[in-house]
């Protein structure tokens, strides 16, 4: 087994210490080829051809593919075509790619993990044979690619023997270092480039798409002489660590402006406010999501973000006259506008991603060359290389970026794939899912295996493991159509004169156990995504919609909730958790519920139910209210859809009927008795749910808003903001509270999941809900997180067992910070949808409608419709109005005499504007009052899809 | 960097060993004369010198008892063992639980019942630390109670074990010890397979314990074979000519 | 069960036999109906008798062996011996010859004088006299062979090495006196020059308390003396390292072949 060890050493910094650690190489890694003689027993069974189909015509010989590090890190897309094969990645090549990018290095493991697609990774580091040892001088780029080589070299002395087939195959080194190929010749080992390689193989022409175009190093360093350089250039990553250490550089996550291309953000955790980062030359090939390092500019000229809604348009060919545009900065005079402005010094981590968008059109569509314009509007346009170019007009594709050279303007990238025709509603939904990063694919095979049998019944064994409710009048109050009723109620007088109160929330992890497929799949889902038309669901229909769904009349399991409580008072005698089997009379919706109630006619068991939770509910929100609870608003619309074109035929923004709230009330109760039960019995590893309280620079603008209409706002406590929100009306604008309400809860931070374990107790507070601790246990159906609240739960109670994961802390964060990305996504994603099907359903009309000014910039106002609640920006031209006076203090705009200020009411005309074959966009034209000239005409908010 | 891989998809260690593969094990019986009973033992890189002294006659009064020897084990760490110099080489806390724990476990190995009255020292120092010092120490103390020719049920062999992605691995170097995973370490009588010595630190959740458990005490067969394999050999090459 | 011919190792817990018909002896122990062994050894068979003698042990004295100890304790009427053995002995104040070399009987004079006649550090040597119930040895030095060393080396090997004969005091030939004990302590010394002498020598104890009993040492170690002495611990040890028995023979042989080898400094 094990022939021989060296000792590797490595210092470390700080102290300098000496590492020792052992390096064992064996002789018994395998090759990777079938019916190799000389290597036995194959971990995972060998999975390279003995003998593999050759399609090039620069090596006519059976071949496997040995790709290099830089390969591997910028020719994923090539690897991951399905037409490669045979390809031995080499360990050293999968470690340098994972140090240098997790995320490709991933990708990689995928392809291996897919049998057919005959990868084998090849352990060369512990191999007798193959191991190099790393010389004195050579540097450790050095010494790998001396490693790759190494192994080229064994592979064809070991297929000549071990292999009966003749010829046997022959390994080719797939790189494009051209020192790296001149020494690979000299050692005899063939080697071509990627481009080379592709371009001689008979099949699969669309290959050479896929490749990214990189320039060979050398060459961009000639040509700089005459090329224009666009950028400064980015420090070594040494370099930035130690001015990391110094606190010269700060490292943060980059955020691209949606409003401004010339404008960027850099989040640092130790700062409270976002530095700006201000034209492209300081932004310096930033692309949105990267990781960066900022150094800080001196406190004198630090400024504020200038407030313009600027697009790039800059296409292809001004790509050589546009100067790098320079913004209008540090206007300001108010110096709490000002912001930490810097420049970005250095990329630490790209996080570029495939990327949706479109071609720009072009005379000649038939060139190679062409600008892609993503959907989202941070990230920049990208150069690609295609010859599809006209197939590809009028089509979303997805592109990737491959780099950005400082002599670019724009990043260059590769044509990835194409998704379909722009304006096609599948389409766009695909396009948002993807850009949202929602897991939207048909359930694998595995994961339905691992559901229920259908027919479906409860088996007495599983009755008597539960209290029996059947008999119970419980109800569900729910929105109309909706099919996964996660959760239902019930009510009853007791004997000792107080009421029982039940919450039955649907038994999800009673179907979904741990380590199955199934689990894992919902897990990587997180949550389910409303879409206006359709829904992405976490778990498969048959348990979404059926087994899972409390409908009336049917038999289900149910994780409950049961309070004793005061009838007069809703205090809480008692609470119980209980595994139970429950049949619910009657699936309501909120409108029915509220008939029901008002009903006085009515005296049935359901009816007098829900009238008594009614009280109980109004008493608990008093409480909570009482207790600062935030009562917040967004508007929020939906679609009546058409159930034969799904089309939009109608939007109705939603109602709040006293049964929503009734609903609500005790849901959070039963949240909150279980996040204390499970925060008591796993103090360390419960997942709970926090609200941090915003800091109050969040409030600047919304103090200013309340400000400017003779409203002081109070912002140091939950209590006070509630108090002085309430306190905001204006008795002829019934709709300023709700702006204001709105404005608020732009402020928030986000409610986000956590590990009980993480943080001190102190900082579980729930804000808005003004708990002091929360978590997620009504929705299982559609939150991944209820699920593992629901089994921590039956723990507790002793009705089911315990597995690692759920005990494990580290993972239960991981999981939680998992499923905050989920959620957001989700939520951005949904918006996306809204937002794309008010475009459609504008796309044949033409309103007027009422608005408000929600905001006001430099150069535009934001207006928001309540009726349709959508929101859009009007722009006002610089050119061709005479004078915009733009007053920061008051937070108003002065067109050509017209003065907007926040919470003015405008009349606007909704439209799509068609610009060109290609875009469109969905527009507001200011009606009233009139602007003297042409009226501003802008398009909606920057993620609003264009159309065609 | 990310999370370390511990443990390749090729089923390989970061050091290069197969999950349940032991690092090289090599051991020097009876190098110190002036004990009774002494060994170094070194598995991969960790170096540990233990030595045995009696029975004899005990040192205090109070040690003394009736039926059956009484056991003193002193663990210590050298102070240059660690990659960074320890300040206090013995009498921390740790050590001396460590200690504790030792003279437990060989409490139930040595038929302790022969040695009335006796007293029997047990000395333990690492002298290079790479992870599972306390299953190689055990290890260690068993070959040098053998060579002092101190009656005992059985050897006593320990491993430590500690789960990468639900797959157990065994003999941790200080890199995997001071890894994510819970680490257990078990000290059995390979023969009986009864267990002496169970440790675990950091949770370790009861459904993985049985495979985990499991796989320790297949370890220590391997370790109890090599054990058995030296000892025959010492015993081969120095029996009375 | 290999118990002729080919040696039968064994190490703990390795089965001996599931024969219950032997007895078990040394270095075994019974688990489970099975013979096991609990230490490691060769496994040696008396009649139905099995036992297992390790390399290495602590002396297991018998009566009538001839040992070295130390003092360690002086007590009332007795002193402490540390012979290597898994209890310290015990020497009886009765069961010394009294100066005078007569017998007689033991005074309350004697017991204040205790710690003339040995102190701690002392070197003896005695014959074990019996095996207390506890394990621990009784010696006696009641015999002109025995009593205290003085003028000599002690080499401490284990006690397996050293072969049980009929006499364990040699003059040997080259010119150096050996006391080969039985619990592998083995004492050098000058040749002692007869019986009558050493009677002589032995018994000139002191008369006034105080006065070290070095002084009553008449000889004086010549350099010749002593690089004899010092070459035969040399060979005892090299045969200890072998492996090999220690009798008068083998400790002769080996002295004879180191004499090829010069003295160096």
């Amino acid at each position: 087994m094990l022939t021989s060890k060296t000792f590797v050493k490595k210092t470390k910094k700080g102290n300098v210490l000496k590492v020792v650690r052992e390096h064992y190489l064996r002789d018994d890694v395998h090759c990777g080829v079938r019916d190799c003689s000389l290597c036995k027993d194959c971990p995972d069974g060998p999975s390279l051809d003995p003998s593999p189909l050759t399609h090039s015509t620069l090596c006519q010989y059976p071949h496997f593919l040995l790709p290099d590090t830089n390969i591997c890190l910028h020719q994923i897309d090539f690897l991951e075509d399905p037409s490669v094969h045979n390809v031995i990645l080499t360990q050293v090549v999968l470690q340098e790619v994972r140090n240098i990018n997790p995320g490709i290095h991933r990708r990689l493991r995928d392809i291996v993990s897919n049998k057919a697609r005959k990868f084998y990774v090849f352990s060369n580091e512990h191999h007798k044979e193959a191991y190099v040892e790393r010389r004195e001088n050579e540097g450790a780029n050095d010494r790998n690619d001396r490693a790759i080589r190494a192994c080229c070299q064994w592979y064809n002395i070991h297929l000549a023997k071990g292999l009966e087939t003749t010829p046997p195959p022959r390994v080719i080194l797939l790189t494009n270092d051209r020192e790296n190929k001149r020494r690979a010749s000299a050692a005899g080992i063939e080697s071509y480039t990627v481009l080379e390689y592709v371009q001689s193989l008979t099949v699969s022409s669309h290959l050479l798409d896929r490749l990214a175009t990189i320039a060979d190093g050398e060459d961009s360093d000639k040509s700089s002489t005459r090329k224009k350089v666009y950028f400064p250039e980015h420090l070594a990553l040494s370099v930035i660590q130690r001015g990391l250490k110094t606190g010269k550089y700060l490292q943060g996550a980059f955020r691209g402006s949606r409003e401004n291309y010339l404008e960027g953000f850099v989040s640092i955790p130790s700062l409270e406010k976002w530095v700006l980062v201000q034209g492209l030359e300081n932004m310096n090939r930033a692309v949105h999501d990267d990781v960066v390092a900022v150094e800080l500019f001196p406190e004198s000229s630090w400024t504020s973000p200038c407030g313009i809604i600027e697009a790039d348009l800059t296409s292809n060919k001004e790509e050589e006259e546009t100067d790098t545009a320079q913004l209008p900065a540090g206007k300001t005079s108010d110096p709490s506008l000002v912001q930490p402005t810097g420049k970005v010094v250095g990329i630490i981590k790209r996080n570029w991603r495939p990327y949706c968008g479109t071609l720009l059109p072009l005379q000649d569509m038939k060139g190679f060359r062409h600008t892609f314009v993503p959907a989202e509007r941070r990230i920049p346009r990208i150069r690609i290389e295609t010859r599809q170019g006209p197939n590809l007009l009028g089509k979303r594709i997805m592109v990737s970026i491959d780099a950005w050279s400082r002599l670019a303007r724009f990043p260059s990238g590769h044509f990835v794939k194409e998704l379909g025709p722009i304006g096609d509603r599948e389409t766009e939904n695909e396009v948002l899912l993807l850009e949202h990063d929602v897991p939207h694919l048909p359930f694998s095979p595995a994961v339905l295996k691992d559901l229920p049998q259908t027919p479906w019944v409860i088996t007495d064994e599983e009755i008597s493991k539960r209290l029996d409710l059947r008999h119970l009048s419980i109800c569900s109050v729910d929105p109309p159509g909706c099919t996964d009723i996660d959760d239902a109620l019930h009510y009853r007088e007791l004997d000792n004169g107080n009421v029982e109160v039940g919450v039955h929330i649907a038994d999800v992890s009673h179907f979904i156990r741990p380590k199955t497929a199934l689990d894992e799949e919902a897990s990587n889902r997180g949550t389910t995504v409303y879409l206006a038309e359709k829904r992405i669901d976490m778990v498969p229909e048959l348990l979404s919609s059926n087994l899972c769904s409390l409908r009336s009349g049917e038999e289900r399991l149910a994780f409950s909730v049961l309070w004793e409580m005061s009838p007069d008072d809703a205090h809480i005698v008692s609470t119980r958790f209980v595994k139970t089997v429950i049949e619910s009379k009657e699936s309501l919706t909120y409108a029915e519920a509220q008939m029901k109630i008002d009903d006085k006619s009515l005296r049935d068991d359901v009816t007098t139910s829900l009238r008594g939770l009614n009280s109980l509910a109004k008493i608990l929100k008093g409480r909570r209210l009482e207790a600062g609870a935030l009562t917040l608003a967004s508007p929020e619309i939906r679609f009546e859809i058409d159930s034969e074109t799904h089309d939009p035929i109608d939007l109705i923004n939603k109602e709040l009927k006293e049964t929503n709230s009734l609903v609500e009330e005790f849901m959070l109760l039963a949240n909150v008795s279980v996040a204390e039960a499970i925060y008591e019995a796993f103090p360390d590893c419960a997942l709970l749910r926090r609200h941090p309280p915003p800091p109050t620079s969040n409030y600047d603008i919304l103090l200013k808003a309340a400000k400017g209409k003779g409203f002081d706002l109070i912002v140091d406590s939950a209590k006070s903001l509630a108090d002085s929100l309430e306190m905001a009306r204006i008795p002829d604008n019934e709709y300023f509270n709700t702006l204001l309400r709105i404005m608020a809860t732009r402020c928030m931070m986000q409610a986000v999941y956590f590990c009980s374990g993480s943080i001190t107790y102190k900082e579980y507070h729930h804000y808005g809900l003004a708990a002091p601790i929360y978590t997620h246990f009504t929705s299982p159906i559609r939150r991944y997180s209820d699920i593992i609240v629901h089994r921590l739960l039956a723990v507790s109670i002793d009705s089911d067992v315990t597995y690692p994961l759920l005990l494990d802390k580290h993972h239960t964060q991981q999981l939680s910070n998992h499923l905050n990305h989920r959620h957001k996504m989700a939520q951005y994603a949904q918006r996306s949808s809204v937002s794309l099907h008010t475009h459609l359903f504008f796309k044949e009309k033409d309103k007027v409608e009422d608005g408000f000014v929600l905001l006001v910039r430099r150069n535009a106002i934001q207006v928001i419709i309540p009726a349709y609640g959508i929101e859009g920006s009007i722009f006002f031209d610089e050119h061709g109005q005479s004078a915009l006076q733009y007053d920061e203090s008051l937070l108003s705009l002065t067109v050509s005499g017209t003065k907007f200020c926040l919470f003015d009411k405008v009349v606007v005309r909704i439209a799509v504007e068609k610009k060109d074959l290609q875009t469109s966009k969905l527009a507001l034209c200011l009606v009233s009052p009139v602007i003297s000239g042409s009226n501003g005409v802008e398009s909606l908010k920057a993620k609003k899809k264009k159309h065609k | 960097m990310a999370d370390f891989e511990y443990l390749s998809p090729e089923g390989l260690r970061s050091d290069g060993r197969r999950p349940q593969e032991l690092r090289v094990l090599s051991c020097n019986i009876s190098h110190c004369l002036q004990a009774d009973g002494s060994a170094y033992l070194q598995q991969g890189n960790t170096r540990v010198i233990a030595t045995v002294y009696g029975p004899h006659d005990v040192s205090r009064r109070s040690e003394a008892q009736h039926d059956k020897a009484f056991i003193n084990c002193q663990f210590s760490m050298a102070t240059f063992s660690t990659s960074e110099r320890k300040k206090r080489p013995t009498g921390d806390k740790s050590c001396l639980e460590t200690s504790l724990a030792l003279k437990k476990t060989f409490e139930a190995a040595i038929l302790t019942d022969t040695y009335p009255h006796s007293k029997i020292d047990i000395f333990v120092q690492i002298l290079q630390s790479d992870g599972s010092d306390k299953a190689v120490s055990i290890n260690a103390i068993t070959m040098a109670l053998i060579d002092a020719g101190i009656p005992m049920k059985d050897y006593v062999c320990a491993t430590s074990v500690t789960l990468i992605n639900d797959t157990p691995i065994v003999d941790l170097n200080y890199f995997e010890e001071r890894g994510p995973g819970p680490e257990l370490i078990v000290g059995t009588l390979p023969k009986s397979g009864k267990i002496v010595f169970l440790q675990v630190n950091s949770r370790l959740h009861i459904d993985n314990m049985e495979k985990v458990l499991k796989e320790g005490m297949n370890g220590n067969q391997r370790v109890h074979t090599i054990l058995d394999t030296l000892i025959k050999k010492h015993l081969e090459k120095s029996i009375l000519t | 069960m290999a118990l002729k011919g080919e040696p039968h190792y064994v190490a703990p817990g390795d089965v001996i036999t599931a024969n219950l018909g032997f007895m078990r002896g040394h270095g075994t122990y019974e688990s489970d109906g099975k013979l096991l062994a609990s230490v490691a050894g060769v496994v040696e068979r008396v009649n139905r008798l099995l036992c297992v003698h390790p390399l290495k042990s602590k002396y297991n004295g018998e009566i009538g062996d001839v040992v070295v100890g130390r003092i360690i304790e002086v007590q009332q009427k007795r002193w402490k011996v540390e012979t290597s053995s898994r209890l310290d002995s015990v020497l009886n104040l009765s069961s010394i010859n009294l100066p005078g070399g007569v017998l007689r009987r033991r005074s309350a004079e004697d017991e204040v004088m205790i710690r003339d006649y040995l102190k701690e550090g002392d070197l003896i040597s005695a014959e074990v006299q019996q095996v207390n119930s506890d394990g621990s040895l009784s010696l006696h030095t009641r015999s002109l062979k025995y009593g205290k060393l003085t003028e000599g080396t002690l080499v401490t090997v284990s006690p397996s090495l050293v072969k049980r004969c009929k006499n364990h005091f040699h003059n040997l030939l080259c010119g150096a006196s050996l006391i080969l004990g039985n619990n592998g302590y083995i004492w050098i010394s000058p040749i002692i020059l007869d019986d009558h002498q050493q009677e002589q020598m032995r018994f000139q104890l002191p008369s006034t308390p105080g006065s070290s009993s070095v002084k009553t040492v008449t000889h004086v170690a010549t350099i010749e003396e002593r690089e004899t002495i010092a070459r035969l611990r040399n060979c005892i040890l090299a045969l200890a390292q072998s492996r090999i028995l220690l009798y008068d023979t083998t400790v002769q042989y080996a002295y004879d072949a180191s004499l090829k080898y010069e003295v160096k400094e």
